[in-house]
């Protein structure tokens, strides 16, 4: 039944012109594009949430609109914002990706996102004025089938929880979303991939607004959406890792190992490990999915396995033996 | 190691004659830039999408390095391409930094490999070969679907080496060093989707 709350969802914040499918409670209030419709709940659901166009919410907020904090769907809307002096310096709090969804029957027969330029296909995308409405004319722009494309486009909404609801209703052939629309509920509805090479940086970030009165429970919440447990949660839903994050580590597995043997380091943000060390000797490693496999080295000595990426180190107890 | 091909020399090598571009420096990266503004969408496309294959290959080729279960002899392979893409990496980078655009960086790309590439020698270089099958099937799709033609020589320049690591490959792996008079070119599309399997 989430496609109900979803179609329900995406019918409410257009029938509230991208602004207000709002839950009252006795949190914060916060402003967030709708492609958090459904994570931050799971954050807080004792917030207040009004979910919508990035743009229409900072439009608001400068409008005077009572939010604590926003939660963009980029980076654009709260340094804009930020320049204005509307809101505090905006903090990156996740990223996501471009994808194409179709309907389960996938009427259309679309296998590859070029088959989106054959004639007769139906598309919908968002309006280039919301962030996932622009960063689909880049994808395709980059990709060099951007006319092809929009010929076909036969509806522009105004979120990506509305072209979600084309989509799963069969309106229409296909349309881009974000990642995260598609694992919300992918019942009904059938992934096609936007190549890497192709796809934006789409960064998502959040401010506290300026003239709240409850900054000190807005501060409470930023580091909340920060924290190893509050991006886990953003992970779950679809959302990506904030680019070079600290790593850490949960689990070595086994915690004890002879030399030459593998042990399996799990953890958060390890896929850009750059280097592993066994109490302080190097180890050979390689990431598999989102774990590190590393190979005791000859020598070793209990002590501690340390993983460290661009942004930070992470250790735990290890032994040898 | 080489000069790495710049988007002027790459452009210099296919200007006709070799006289149109036979001009001081700076004038040269003044005629790169404007021709670079006027790249058709496709051509960019096609340079974005290679981007995105030499990341692919210095990807693998440092994640199989540091594996270290190939023998000496491939290592010193593995580290010899691993230097090649590099360089074809800043090549065909340029061509999108010459278009004002923002090639993608290391980092930008997650990849992903199937289960068991990095755990043997010959996995490693079963693998090696299928990828520059791709990879060359790409810069061939390349060289004939662009239509800048002052950019095809060097990408068939950078098409050779790749040819050469697949040949290498294709030996190590149990197989023939080279078999097919025309090596298969991929399609933008195609390429795409090949390389599409890669990544996360």
């Amino acid at each position: 039944m989430k496609i109900v709350a979803l179609l329900a969802a995406a019918v409410l914040c257009a029938s509230l012109a991208g602004g207000a499918s709002a839950k009252r409670a006795s949190g914060i209030t916060i402003f967030a594009g709708s492609s958090m419709t459904t994570v931050l709940p799971q954050l807080d659901a004792d917030n207040t949430y009004s979910f919508g166009s990035s743009t229409t919410l900072g439009t608001q907020i400068t409008n005077g609109a009572p939010a604590d904090v926003l939660m963009s769907a980029n980076t654009t809307v709260p340094a804009a914002l930020y320049a204005a002096g509307v809101v505090e310096k905006p903090v990156n709090y996740t990223r996501n990706t471009l994808a194409v969804v179709v309907p389960k029957s996938n009427p259309a027969g679309i296998k590859s996102i070029y088959d989106l330029t054959k004639s007769g296909v139906k598309i919908a995308v968002a309006a280039s004025s919301v962030p996932v409405g622009s960063y689909t004319v880049q994808v395709l722009n980059q990709m060099g089938i951007n006319p092809a494309v929009q010929a076909n486009v036969v509806t522009k909404e105004t979120s990506d929880a509305n072209v979600v609801a084309k989509v799963a209703l069969g309106q229409v052939d296909a349309g881009f979303v974000y990642l995260s629309d598609y694992v919300i509920d992918p019942t009904h509805l059938t992934l096609i991939k936007v190549p890497a090479w192709a796809q934006p940086k789409i960064t998502y970030a959040l401010a506290i607004v300026t003239k709240s009165p409850n900054q000190a429970a807005a501060q409470a919440w930023v580091k909340k959406v920060l924290s190893p447990a509050g991006q886990a949660i953003f992970v779950k839903n679809g959302f990506l890792p904030l680019a070079n994050a600290v790593p850490t580590i949960a689990k070595v597995s086994p915690a004890t190992a002879k030399a030459g043997a593998t042990v399996t380091v799990t953890g958060t943000n390890l896929r850009g490990t750059t280097s592993v060390t066994i109490q302080g000797a190097p180890a050979r490693f390689r990431v598999v999915g989102a774990a590190l496999k590393v190979t005791v080295p000859p020598r070793a000595k209990s002590g501690v396995i340390t993983v460290t990426n661009p942004s930070g180190t992470a250790s735990k107890p290890f032994r040898v033996g | 190691m080489s000069a790495p091909i710049t988007r002027g020399r790459l452009l210099s090598r296919g200007a006709k004659g070799g006289a149109t571009l036979l001009v001081a420096g700076s004038a040269l990266g003044a005629f790169a830039d404007t021709a670079a503004a006027a790249l058709p969408s496709g051509d960019l496309a096609f340079a974005r999408l290679l981007v995105g294959a030499e990341l692919l290959a210095e990807d693998f080729y440092t994640t199989a390095i540091a594996a270290a279960n190939a023998k000496p002899a491939v290592t010193s392979y593995l580290k010899r391409a691993l230097a090649n893409e590099k360089e074809h990496y800043t090549s065909v980078a340029q061509i999108v930094t010459g278009a004002g655009a923002t090639p993608a960086v290391a980092g930008d790309i997650d990849f992903t490999y199937p289960a068991g590439t990095f755990a043997t020698a010959r996995s490693i270089v079963k693998f090696a070969r299928q990828l520059e099958t791709t990879i060359l099937g790409a810069y061939l799709g390349a060289i004939d679907g662009i239509t800048t033609d002052s950019l095809k020589a060097g990408l068939a320049r950078i098409a050779a080496n790749e040819a050469q690591h697949l040949g290498y490959f294709s030996a190590a792996a149990g197989g023939k060093a080279f078999t097919l008079s025309f090596p298969q070119e991929l399609t933008v599309d195609q390429a795409s989707n090949a390389l599409d399997a890669f990544t996360a």
